[in-house]
């Protein structure tokens, strides 16, 4: 029965990839973006950037999601699709983490290193560019896989604002036919055979680029 | 005389900490000056205020001419004039060690790729590593590295460089490996400031040794003068252990 019902729910799969890829993309720029502005020389710059990731990593990703499904139409008069709203409130809290992560990548750098720029002659900026980022970003792959792979279960999520993804297409398919049991193990068990061998890479990551952290 | 830094009523304060307490002097262009004294007693400040990595609390500097301390003084243009060597070589462990040599110059003066790259591995046969060129600075060892961190410097061809203790942090083997480039690079006419506490080579390539003590200059002067006749009792006892740590090493090779 499950294998009659899998074009189905792969159907879903499309979606939940979809907006998990998006919504990386994004919050790997925008992440970037706000890192940057919290090592900014104007206070204001890095006020913002400190109020938007503190607010948008203690925002419960579900609230997140509705408010920006149902408020932002209202506020605005524009209809999001679900695949919108998903992408927007997923990217909200991937960036405010991901902000994190590079702040912290860059704070690991040594002061020694940007002095050893300065001292040829850098600008800070070239120095942020050219010594700065490239070993921080380094530093931050492996976390940056963790928080791929709780992105990818929690897109989820957006089930409830009925985006079609492979969560949806489940409960869909066990409310139609009756067999939440047999379909909803099937959902879980497409979700860990994709996300398991993804968190190998991930461990594999940390061995690769922090191998001192164990 | 060719006068290339000139120094005024230098102070630094570190909160309460008050690190530099009026230096004054003036250094010639072509002249090795060598600066001992104990921890703590301003060496390396001075040198981080000469390229504006410390920013003075008082007194002013000029560097060829041009006052490094106006509060319109552009520290980047600045910086490229004067060259730096760590104590602990701070290499970009993210490149090779060509890419180190070559970053300044391609970076800092937009130098095309061709000519840098054939600059670098000019600078690198000149410290003796032209066949490490495209290793890791972490393949090397302390005294190649630091060799790398020499040709760095020069390849923005300084009017001056600082060396800030950059054979503490080697095994004694390693030492002579670097003051040899060193030695060198002085024969050749470069401007060096150095914060060393190798007597040999202040002795061999020194044309003036100073001798900082909380935060002042107590002694300047040859370092025949310096390391025999020291006037001050303080200035004889820090030498004598010098003398006594440095033998050390000797008899250890």
């Amino acid at each position: 029965m499950v294998s009659d019902n899998l074009g189905f729910l792969l159907e879903g799969l499309k979606l939940t990839v979809g907006v998990s890829v998006v919504t990386m993309m994004l919050g790997l720029i925008v992440g970037l973006a706000v890192a940057l502005m919290r090592a900014s020389r104007f206070r204001l710059i890095r006020t913002f950037a400190y109020l938007y990731t503190e607010i948008f990593r203690t925002l419960p990703l579900l609230v997140l999601l509705f408010w920006v499904h149902w408020s932002i139409p209202i506020l605005v008069g524009i209809a999001l699709t679900p695949f919108a709203s998903a992408v927007l409130a997923f990217s909200l809290n991937v960036a405010a983490f991901q902000a994190e992560n590079y702040r912290a990548g860059i704070a690991s750098i040594s002061a020694v290193q940007r002095q050893a720029g300065l001292a040829l002659g850098m600008t800070g900026a070239q120095v942020m560019r050219r010594v700065i980022l490239p070993q921080a970003v380094a530093r931050v792959i492996p976390i940056t896989g963790s928080l791929w792979i709780a992105l990818f279960k929690d897109s989820s999520l957006a089930s409830v604002i009925a985006l079609h993804d492979l969560m949806y297409q489940g409960r869909v398919l066990a409310v139609t036919l009756f067999r939440p049991l047999e379909i909803l193990t099937a959902v879980a068990i497409i979700y860990v055979i994709l996300l398991y061998p993804q968190a190998r890479i991930v461990n594999h990551l940390y061995r690769r680029y922090l191998p001192d952290a164990g | 005389m060719d006068t290339i830094v000139r120094v005024e009523g230098l102070h630094k304060k570190f909160g309460r900490l008050h690190i530099l307490r009026g230096i004054d002097i003036t250094i010639e262009r072509g002249e090795v000056l060598v600066i001992i004294g104990p921890s703590g007693s301003g060496k390396s400040t001075f040198l981080r205020c000469l390229n504006r990595l410390e920013d003075p609390s008082e007194g002013r500097i000029w560097i060829d001419g041009v006052d490094v301390t106006a509060p319109d003084a552009d520290q980047p243009r600045i910086r490229r004039d004067v060259g730096m060597i760590f104590q602990h070589f701070n290499l970009f462990p993210h490149m090779s060690v060509i890419d180190n040599v070559m970053e300044g110059p391609r970076t800092v003066l937009r130098m095309p790729k061709p000519l840098a790259y054939e600059s670098a591995l000019d600078l690198l046969d000149k410290v003796g590593l032209k066949d490490k060129a495209g290793r890791r600075p972490s393949q090397l060892s302390g005294g190649e590295q630091q060799r790398v961190a020499i040709a760095r410097a020069l390849a923005m061809n300084p009017k001056i460089m600082l060396f800030d203790e950059v054979t503490s942090a080697l095994d004694p083997e390693l030492i002579s490996e670097v003051l040899k480039v060193m030695k060198r690079l002085a024969d050749e006419g470069m401007t060096m400031v150095v914060v060393t506490h190798e007597m040999s080579f202040a002795e061999r390539v020194a044309r003036r040794v100073i001798v900082f003590d909380h935060g002042q200059i107590v002694e300047e002067g040859h370092p025949s003068e310096i390391f025999h006749r020291a006037k001050g009792e303080r200035t004889r006892r820090f030498l004598s252990q010098l003398t006594w740590m440095n033998s050390e090493r000797t008899v250890s090779d």
